[in-house]
C-alpha cells in the first residue's frame, strides 16, 4: 500500500500548497521526539504505513497521526487524554 | 505555535490542527519536552534552504579540492560554509558527469537532505513522483522541462532515513568567470534534486 516504487501512476502535480503552522508544529514535534531517542524515523514510517486511511489524509497528516499513535503505544500519553484536551482547546478556542 | 498565536480555530484546516496541539501541550506538561525546544525545531528547519546546497554547488565547481571533501565527507564539508548538517543521519552527494545523470527519491516516503536543504517540496513526497522516478525517470524528468539525452545514463538513488542523497550537477556552459555567489544563483531546488539541471546564464 505505501510501497508504490514502481507503480503505475500519472503526471507529477508540482504545485505547492502553503505550509500551514500545525504542520511546522506537527514537524518539529516528530523530529524533537526522534532526537530525545522517544522514537526513530523507522518507528513513524512504519506507523505511517500501517494508518488505514493512509491514501485520504495528507502528508502531515499522517505524521500527526503516526506521532500520536506512537505515544500512545509507548505509553507516554493515552487517547482518551488527548481527546479530552482537544475538546478542551475547541471550547477555549470557540469562546475566543 | 500555541496558545493565541493559533491561526482562526473555528476554521481548522485539519483536525490535527487540533490535535498536534493538545500533543503538544500534554508533553510540556509531562516535561516530555518543552516549548523551547519546539520553537528551537522549527526555527531550526526554517533557516535550511536550497540556498545551502546551491551554495555548496557553487564552491565545488570553483574549488576541485572542496569538491574532493564534499563527495568524500559531505557534512564536514558542509561545515566549512557554516552549514550544520550534523547529526544521526548521513548525506551522500552524487555528481553528475557527461556520461551519468542522478535523480533522487524516496519511493516508500519523503526522506530528503532537510538538515542542509530544509523541507522537500509537495511533488517530492506524491505518490505520482514517488511510483515513477524509479520506472520511468527519464519521462519524469520531461515533465520538468528536462530531456536526458539518450547516450547518458540516468542513475536513481532512493534516499532512507539513514541516507540522503543531493546532487552536484555539472558547471553549465557560458559561466567562465563568474563568481561563486552568481554561479550559485544559477542552481535551483530541482537542480540538486536532479529532475532539472542548472541552465546557462544566458538561458536562465
Amino acid at each position: 500500500m505505501n510501497d508504490v516504487g514502481g507503480d503505475p501512476a500519472g503526471p507529477v502535480d508540482k504545485s505547492q500548497h502553503a505550509v500551514e503552522d500545525w504542520e511546522l508544529l506537527t514537524d518539529a514535534i516528530t523530529i524533537v521526539l526522534d532526537r530525545k531517542g522517544l522514537k526513530t524515523t523507522d518507528e513513524h514510517r512504519r506507523t505511517i504505513e500501517g494508518l488505514s486511511r493512509y491514501r485520504e489524509l495528507a502528508y502531515y497528516e499522517r505524521w500527526a497521526a503516526a506521532t500520536e499513535r506512537l505515544l500512545i503505544e509507548k505509553g507516554v500519553l493515552t487517547e482518551k487524554e488527548i481527546d479530552r484536551r482537544v475538546e478542551k482547546l475547541k471550547r477555549v478556542w470557540s469562546e475566543e | 505555535m500555541t496558545g493565541h498565536d493559533h491561526p482562526h480555530p473555528e476554521l481548522p484546516a485539519s483536525p490535527y490542527a487540533v490535535r498536534i496541539r493538545a500533543i503538544e501541550q500534554l508533553l510540556i506538561e509531562r516535561g516530555v519536552l518543552t516549548r523551547a525546544e519546539v520553537r528551537a525545531q522549527i526555527s531550526y528547519m526554517e533557516a535550511r534552504s536550497p540556498e545551502n546546497g546551491a551554495r555548496l554547488v557553487a564552491r565545488a565547481w570553483v574549488d576541485e579540492g572542496f569538491k574532493a571533501r564534499l563527495l568524500e565527507d559531505t557534512k564536514k564539508a558542509a561545515l566549512e560554509l557554516g552549514i550544520d548538517a550534523t547529526g544521526p543521519v548521513e548525506f551522500l552527494v552524487v555528481e553528475n558527469t557527461p556520461q551519468v545523470h542522478n535523480l533522487i527519491v524516496c519511493t516508500l516516503c519523503s526522506c530528503y537532505p532537510r538538515a542542509i536543504l530544509g523541507r522537500p517540496p509537495d511533488w517530492y513526497k506524491s505518490l505520482d513522483y514517488r511510483s515513477r522516478a524509479v520506472r520511468e525517470p527519464r519521462a519524469v524528468m520531461r515533465e520538468f522541462g528536462f530531456e536526458v539525452p539518450e547516450d547518458i545514463e540516468v542513475r536513481v538513488h532512493d534516499s532512507t532515513a539513514d541516507l540522503r542523497y543531493m546532487v552536484l550537477p555539472m558547471r553549465p556552459e557560458g559561466t567562465k568567470g563568474m563568481s561563486e555567489t552568481g554561479l550559485a544563483g544559477l542552481v535551483r531546488r530541482d537542480d540538486l534534486i536532479g529532475a532539472t539541471i542548472p541552465l546557462s546564464p544566458a538561458k536562465a
